[in-house]
């Protein structure tokens, strides 16, 4: 289980070192040791589970339907995505329309 | 669901054809029927309140065989079941749902309604207290008949519906002995010394089983990448992006059917710094569609918690989940948008709804764990229906840290002994 959950932790540092320079490799050993505590942690105590309603309860939909619209274009930006990506955080809740 | 065109140039006519409105016409959809509010009668008219007999020999030793789900007399050896609750309320066409329907046994809680029953016992008029928050049936001191609630009351105890147990207690605690076996080395030691699966007891848990018929609009921005490259070399080099930029809208119209949240307030806060609730939540869902109707005989054995929420309490709850549903619903139609989709605006009609109040099984094992001056219960569950598990162990700080501090010191040692042999 540990040595599981620590090759997971390890290899993503690994590569993130790898291609920094070897002087970041010496972060590894804090990393292991914080990714495996919080790792253990998680897997006792479970505080990130919840009924995933989403996807187990029975829905039926009709075909999603909408319109996109160009309105801008963004130049020589160094951020790599869109800025408050949340098209996968389902439950963060945004400003309310009226019904 | 309909894949969606690539974004491109100016407005885009509504993907799947232009047969909806634009996501800000509010017209979208049936309007909810103000008159259409009707209550569906789930009283179960076969039972009263007080002494309730085996049809074949009349004895009150009756209880449920989670085994088969049925309920057996424990002197004759009778056994039959109450009728599916699906037999009294068809669930119909859902898109047709209007208005707000519930079954009578979700009904408003009477305020001054309390939890103590008193019922006469109909073997030698004794008078029985039960104590429907914790049990909805007693022995009579007296004469020794088993006295139930079955008539619905205004306090909230008696639901439209019952899901029995199909889960044994053995085959519970044989879980729940395997999930903390998987987490026992660095459990808190008290846990650990503590630990008797034999102490799970079955809750019959209340929720509301919810139906609806929904429209949802979302609008937000997505970003489509035109260009990457980099500037400068080296340790300087710097990556840089193009992209264009859209306004989103999304629309769409659905169905939820069993939808199931909590009806009490205590188990509906989940919140994991200060409780476990979140474990309990997880084990869902239920196959609430073979509850039965209410036959407090089921409970026999086992507790049962008291519904302290009405619908009205719980509809922004309700709402806020249809649209994650709504969110995950459209999320395979923005997949073209590979720098992301930031959702700014969103907007939930409930065309109509129907609430049925249920007790659902869980069988929970629970460590009251006190320290540094604050407590929690962790709880370890497991679905009474499909044996799902879920729970939180508690830690032991002291010997993660040690693991935690182990493992680090040995990959720090391996990296320092690398980079000493790169020189």
């Amino acid at each position: 289980m540990i040595a599981m959950l620590l090759s997971e932790h390890a290899s993503g540092a690994l590569v993130a070192a790898s291609s920094s320079g070897p002087t970041w490799l010496l972060i590894l050993g804090p990393a292991g040791a914080g990714g495996l505590y919080f790792a253990l942690w998680n897997y006792y105590r479970n505080t990130s589970k919840s009924h995933s309603f989403e996807s187990e309860t029975r829905i039926e939909a009709k075909p999603v339907t909408g319109q996109d619209t160009k309105v801008n274009e963004i130049k020589d930006t160094k951020r790599s995505g869109i800025d408050g990506a949340n098209g996968t955080a389902h439950r963060t809740r945004v400003q309310r329309l009226d019904p | 669901m309909t894949n969606l065109p690539p974004p491109g140039e100016g407005a885009q006519p509504p993907p799947g054809g232009g047969a909806r409105p634009p996501a800000n016409d509010t017209t979208v959809g049936p309007l909810p029927n103000p008159t259409a509010n009707p209550t569906i009668d789930t009283r179960n008219e076969r039972l009263g309140d007080g002494v309730n007999r085996c049809p074949k020999c009349g004895s009150t030793e009756i209880q449920l065989r989670p085994s088969v789900g049925m309920l057996v007399c424990l002197f004759c050896r009778h056994e039959w079941a109450e009728a599916r609750l699906d037999e009294t309320i068809s669930n119909g066409d859902l898109t047709t749902l209007s208005g707000t329907t519930m079954g009578s046994g979700a009904a408003n809680i009477d305020t001054g309604a309390g939890s103590l029953i008193t019922m006469k016992c109909a073997g030698c008029g004794a008078e029985v207290v039960v104590n429907t928050a914790e049990q909805m049936g007693a022995r009579c001191h007296w004469c020794r008949h088993v006295l139930t609630v079955n008539e619905q009351v205004a306090n909230g105890a008696v639901p439209d519906a019952v899901l029995p147990f199909a889960i044994t207690h053995d085959a519970a605690m044989e879980k729940i002995r395997e999930f903390a076996g998987k987490r026992r080395t660095f459990a808190d030691r008290a846990f650990v010394n503590g630990f008797k699966p034999e102490n799970v007891v079955g809750v019959y848990m209340p929720y509301m089983v919810v139906d609806g018929n929904v429209s949802a609009d979302v609008v937000g921005s997505g970003e489509v990448e035109t260009r990457r490259y980099t500037r400068g070399s080296g340790d300087d080099e710097e990556t840089f992006y193009d992209a264009d930029v859209y306004q989103v809208q999304r629309h769409v119209d659905f169905t939820v059917d069993d939808l199931t949240i909590e009806a009490s307030s205590e188990r509906g806060q989940m919140n994991s710094a200060l409780n476990t609730n979140n474990v309990i939540n997880t084990i869902l869902p239920f196959d609430t569609e073979n509850a039965v109707k209410w036959n407090a005989s089921y409970l026999t054995g086992f507790t049962s918690e008291k519904r302290d929420q009405d619908v009205d309490k719980m509809s922004p709850l309700l709402e806020n989940q249809l649209l994650s549903i709504a969110r995950s619903q459209v999320a395979s139609s923005i997949g073209q948008y590979d720098r992301g989709v930031r959702w700014e605006r969103e907007r939930v009609q409930v065309h109509g709804t129907r609430w049925v109040a249920m007790y659902l099984p869980v069988w929970l094992y629970s460590h009251f764990q006190e320290r540094d001056g604050k407590s929690m219960v962790h709880y370890i569950a497991v679905n009474g229906r499909t044996g799902e598990v879920m729970g939180s162990v508690p830690v032991s700080t002291g010997r993660l840290l040690a693991a935690a501090l182990t493992v680090g010191t040995v990959i720090e040692g391996i990296v320092i002994a690398m980079l000493g042999a790169s020189r």
